[in-house]
């Protein structure tokens, strides 16, 4: 009676995992078809139709552009108002009071004394079209506003233009002085900033007559914002921790104290204002699209650094190791950052990000050694006991846990474990993710190639010759395992693990795919040279046998 | 909080196991010693037990039989009424008033 529902059961479950695993292929397809490529149409479609509008407002219309308030006594910063200080929007288009020629930038500042836009010089940034990247939307919030907590002062400012003390510095050399000085009825407010030829900047800004303003670095670049990495502002406290606000996220004004960096980032890109001597004060406003406009309580007087490129790493290091911390890797940082560290260290040495995974690969591979060839010494040891694993699988038929009981007990006999364990699986996870998100996320492997067809180890492999491999050698590497499996349902489920694994890698970064074939590969080499190993061993054995057989026969 | 990490726990065997198919050098494995675990034991001691086994769980150690061990119940928690209950777990007291948790099989019923 038992045995007919036993294999029901198991068809049943077997079932079940073909349609859980089926299911989920199809919800990720429709995500990606349904969600998230509509979506980024759609905000092009917004970006479109901003630039319209924006047209539309320089002919006349105002704009609104509100700055946050703080109670009179400017002490930390308090409750905002939404419709507080509304200031016109400048009605002329902007003008060019100044062209700043770094090696490795060239920016812009427009005539109410903000960023207005930040070219990018150097040769491995520019776009398809062999354009240099620029890193500004022009309809947003521009880096290096300044918004006074007086709304008649903010409204005054926007209507007065910026006097610059000269029209073109060249900082490709030298450290170079600009200054910005703008006169309103009430106060003037100054700006001085130092230009690094390096690209980034120093900045400080006083007002007089105590007037209260807030200083931003503007609204995210906006070279690449996709849905497939974070975008939007980031904040780092003085204890180190990240605050990341993304985009369309917003629901209310927050206030923040004890921030040594600000941060508005798209995936490859940032502009950061920061100061790691002093804690600032932050409002973080939403826009019309419920993303981050981050401002800066200046009081009448604040000092800071800034930089707007790309978030290179050795670049960042240079200005301040702790300016690291804007890149992002999200939840996988803490081995994230590691990996990028050791990929980087290589890369030195190697100069290809291909080949830099590859030895990467094969060096994990040799650190985890000692544990896996353990494993498949074990489980060779096991193969040769398999007429006696047999003997109590026939025994203990209907009951699956009475038989695992029994084989725990032959393997602790015989000292031998076949299983290699739940750590070294699980260990497997976090270096997944480390390199997916490092793929992701740093700017030195967009667009790294390896060999032949594969131009960009950060997308997908455009011939899906990767992850056929992957899955050939997954496959492979299953048929010289020796296994011991018992139920045949859980062999079935086993066979299909490399066609189902296949299949998410056809969407997979190239670079992921690439490390986990190469990772197959020299698991295959190892299994096979255990299993040469105790096939010699076994053949020794035999021809021992052998003599001594005939050794008796001539006597 | 408990509820949640059972039920993830539940959803893993279920649908995720095919991952780290047999691969547990233990008995009973990890996940149903994590969910054995969460059942009998202190929130933070299931957490710490777990992590535990889940490090040993590796080449370097031998694996082999590892059940759950909690402090017996105390007398007045026993069952003394001799009601009809269905069995879950068997306590089997070892050393210095622990006990193993043994999970209670069905075959054994009859």
């Amino acid at each position: 009676m038992a045995q007919p529902t036993d294999t029901v059961n198991k068809e049943k479950t077997q079932k079940r995992i073909l349609m859980a695993t089926v299911l989920s292929f199809a919800f990720f397809i429709a995500y990606d078809f349904l969600y998230l490529q509509p979506k980024q149409e759609l905000v092009n479609q917004a970006n479109a139709q901003n630039a319209v509008t924006m047209e539309k407002k320089n002919i006349g219309t105002t704009g609104t552009n509100s700055a946050p308030a703080v109670n009179a006594n400017s002490a930390p910063v308090t409750k905002t108002t939404a419709a507080s200080n509304q200031a016109p929007e400048m009605v002329t288009t902007s003008k060019i009071i100044a062209t700043i020629e770094t090696l490795k930038n060239t920016i812009e500042i427009d005539n109410l004394g903000r960023i207005h836009q930040v070219t990018l010089k150097e040769k491995q940034y520019t776009t398809e079209d062999g354009e240099r990247i620029k890193l500004f939307n022009l309809n947003q919030l521009k880096p290096l506003e300044v918004r006074f907590a007086d709304r008649k002062i903010n409204e005054e400012a926007f209507n007065i233009a910026v006097i610059s003390s000269s029209s073109k510095v060249d900082a490709t050399k030298n450290i170079t002085e600009l200054t910005l000085t703008q006169i309103l009825k009430e106060t003037t407010l100054v700006k001085t900033l130092k230009f690094y030829p390096n690209g980034h900047y120093d900045i400080s800004v006083t007002s007089t007559n105590n007037a209260d303003f807030f200083i931003t670095p503007g609204f995210r670049p906006d070279v690449l914002a996709d849905m497939y990495a974070d975008h939007g502002a980031m904040l780092v406290l003085n204890d180190g921790t990240l605050n990341i606000i993304e985009d369309e996220d917003m629901e209310n004004t927050v206030e923040f104290v004890g921030i040594n960096a600000a941060s508005a980032f798209d995936r490859y890109y940032a502009s950061v204002l920061y100061n790691y001597n002093t804690s600032m004060a932050i409002s973080v406003m939403k826009d019309s699209e419920d993303s981050p406009n981050v401002f800066i309580h200046g009081k009448n007087s604040i000092s800071l650094s800034g930089y707007a490129g790309p978030k290179e790493y050795k670049t960042l290091h240079a200005l301040d190791e702790r300016l690291t911390s804007v890149i992002e890797y999200g939840w996988f940082t803490f081995i994230a950052k590691p990996m990028f560290i050791l990929l980087q260290f290589m890369h030195d040495y190697v100069g290809n990000w291909g080949w830099t995974i590859v030895f990467v690969t094969i060096l994990i591979k040799l650190v985890l050694f000692p544990l896996s060839h353990k494993g498949m010494v074990s489980m060779n040891k096991l193969k040769e006991l398999s007429p006696k694993v047999k003997a109590l699988q026939e025994k203990y038929k209907g009951d699956k846990q009475k038989a695992s009981m029994h084989m725990m007990e032959l393997y602790k006999k015989e000292g031998a474990n076949p299983m290699g364990g739940c750590l070294p699986i699980i260990l497997q996870i976090p270096v997944f993710f480390a390199i997916y998100r490092v793929l992701l996320n740093s700017i030195e492997l967009k667009g790294a190639e390896w060999i032949l067809w594969i131009q960009d180890l950060g997308v997908m492999d455009p011939y899906f010759i990767l992850p056929i491999a992957m899955g050939a050698t997954m496959f492979l590497q299953q048929k010289i395992t020796p296994n011991t499996m018992a139920d045949p349902m859980q062999q079935k489920i086993f066979q299909l693990l490399p066609v189902v694994f296949t299949f998410f890698f056809l969407w997979f970064p190239a670079g992921l795919t690439l490390y986990w074939f190469i990772n197959n590969l020299f698991t295959i080499a190892q299994q096979y040279y255990v299993n040469t190993i105790f096939k010699n061993a076994r053949i020794a054995r035999h021809e021992k046998h052998e003599e001594e057989k005939n050794h008796n026969k001539t006597k | 909080m408990k509820q949640i990490i059972l039920y993830l726990i539940t959803f893993y065997q279920k649908y995720l196991t095919v991952i780290s198919f047999g691969s547990c050098r233990y008995h009973p494995t990890c996940s149903s010693y994590a969910k054995v675990q969460f059942e009998n034991n202190n929130i933070f001691y299931a957490f710490f037990f777990t992590i535990l086994r889940i490090l040993k769980c590796n080449p370097l150690f031998p694996g082999g039989f590892d059940y759950v061990k909690v402090k017996c119940p105390a007398k007045n928690q026993l069952n003394l009424k001799f009601k009809k209950i269905k069995v879950k777990y068997w306590k089997v007291p070892v050393k210095n008033n622990y006990c193993l948790i043994l999970q209670h099989n069905t075959t054994w019923d009859t």
